[in-house]
């Protein structure tokens, strides 16, 4: 009876949040970047918007330049964030340098690793220049968290109205779900982004009928976590193919299009 | 190729209103998915009482239903002849895996040769890890292992060849084929742990694994189908 559900290539999905490199916190089989691409297209995603977890951990000046790297070895497959870290003097003017690298899109916000709030001062300086330079923001959002709860979002978002603002795992756990849809409703520059291992094509269809697809995109957090598991739960959730569409590359194609 | 769930609730959680509330639900489901047939377990047995009698599984060619065993003289009985999977729930159901009671019960299954559906987070590698040692014999299918646990479970897989996996929750980039080529495909299961963990992402990963076919095959419902006969 059963054969695979989804034959070939989807062409043109766009994964806005993965990872290149390692984590301290567990082990990841292969962490190469020729892997990720193996798996990217094995299941057709065409471009993956990542930052470098060496960044995102102990060094963003050295994940950073290992993400430059990357994106020049394979143009076109790999989009840029690059991590900025409230804790660093020179990272307005970095981060600014970084933004004029081909293929940086935007800045890579992980404030539960920096131990510093999102709506917090180590960060105005990262909005100020994403507003100024059009840059997308994409933070780590975990409800809960003293640092990216869903409601810190709704507090610098306002602020720079003209910054589109990706709230990474739409609150992280079921519980944080309806507070990320709210946030969405009330702030028309922040967009959900959905990766995360507690999220079900449930879910994902319950995050669509409330906060609409046009106000989120598809992320798998590879190579965290494998990106067939979170593609194939917006492949297989109960959505329409329109809502399916946005999720997989509309809504992303059209944030895409402001950025450096 | 057959697929087969592993590892499925059936019945109502405390944590969404579900469409496998019953089984009309649960076979759309399972339509919807493309997934044959599942091992279930019901929400009674593991949210309100396991010792107490459950609901009546209808009969149904697609639906293998599963018991949740208590050990000890507030547990369960022994299960009717003709079970082949059963489900353990430590943690949940507050008994010791590993104390008398635990191991008498644990040793009876082994010896009917009765798998065992055992929680990652409800045994802990502790206690696994004893039982196997306890019970070489005895086939345990840790399930719901999370991404994070991908070194322990080495461990334990290292030494323990009566240990398996599913797949449910294994959502590491790549951990799947790195456990089937480490230890073979025959010890990894396609579960998914619904409706409290996601479905159709381990569904999806299931047509898209870097492996043979025939390990695909094993792997999707060969290795449940081989325990449950």
């Amino acid at each position: 009876m059963s054969g695979p559900l989804v034959d070939g290539l989807v062409d043109g999905v766009i994964d806005a949040h993965g990872h290149l490199g390692s984590w301290f916190n567990f082990a990841i089989p292969d962490t190469s970047t020729e892997g990720l691409l193996a798996v990217m297209d094995r299941c057709g995603v065409a471009t993956m918007c990542v930052s470098h977890l060496l960044g995102v951990g102990p060094d963003a000046r050295a994940g950073n330049a290992s993400l430059l790297d990357e994106l020049d070895r394979y143009p076109g497959r790999f989009l840029g964030y690059a991590v900025y870290d409230p804790h660093d003097p020179q990272a307005p003017a970095r981060a600014d340098e970084l933004l004029s690298a081909p293929g940086v899109i935007g800045l890579k916000l992980h404030p539960d690793t920096h131990e510093h709030p999102l709506d917090g001062p180590g960060y105005e300086p990262a909005f100020e220049l994403a507003a100024r330079r059009g840059a997308l923001v994409l933070s780590h959002g975990q409800h809960e968290s003293p640092w990216s709860d869903p409601g810190r979002f709704a507090v610098v978002a306002p602020r720079y109205p003209e910054v589109q603002l990706l709230m990474g795992h739409a609150g992280l756990w079921p519980s944080g779900f309806p507070a990320a849809a709210d946030v969405a409703a009330r702030c028309p520059n922040v967009t959900l982004e959905i990766c995360g291992s507690r999220m079900t094509s449930r879910h994902l269809a319950w995050l669509v009928a409330t906060a609409g697809a046009d106000r989120m995109v598809f992320g798998s957090d590879a190579l965290f976590l494998d990106l067939r598991v979170g593609l194939g739960r917006v492949m297989l959730a109960p959505l329409t193919p329109d809502d399916r569409d946005l999720l997989l590359f509309g809504t992303m194609t059209r944030l895409l299009k402001g950025t450096p | 190729m057959k697929v087969v769930d592993a590892n499925r609730i059936l019945g109502p959680v405390p944590t969404g209103d579900v469409p496998s509330v019953d089984v009309p639900g649960l076979l759309a489901e399972l339509d919807r998915l493309a997934i044959d047939a599942a091992c279930v377990v019901h929400s009674y047995a593991l949210h309100y009482d396991p010792t107490s009698p459950l609901p009546d599984l209808p009969e149904h060619p697609r639906l293998f239903a599963i018991p949740v065993l208590v050990p000890g003289p507030l547990g369960t009985p022994s299960p009717a002849d003709g079970v082949r999977v059963a489900r353990l729930c430590p943690a949940e159901h507050r008994f010791a895996l590993t104390g008398p009671q635990g191991l008498a019960l644990a040793g009876e299954l082994a010896e009917r040769g009765i798998t065992v559906l055992l929680g990652w987070e409800s045994a802990g590698f502790g206690a696994v890890d004893r039982l196997a040692k306890e019970l070489p014999g005895l086939r345990i299918v840790l399930i719901n292992t999370g991404y994070r646990s991908l070194r322990e479970l080495a461990e334990l897989m290292d030494v323990h060849p009566g240990l398996r996996v599913d797949m449910a929750t294994l959502c590491g980039h790549q951990s799947v084929e790195w456990v089937a080529r480490r230890y073979g495909a025959q010890r990894v299961l396609f579960g998914t742990g619904s409706p409290e963990s996601d479905d159709a992402g381990p569904r999806f990963l299931l047509d898209h694994l870097d492996l043979p076919a025939a390990e695909v095959e094993l792997i999707a419902g060969g290795n449940i189908l081989e325990l449950l006969r």
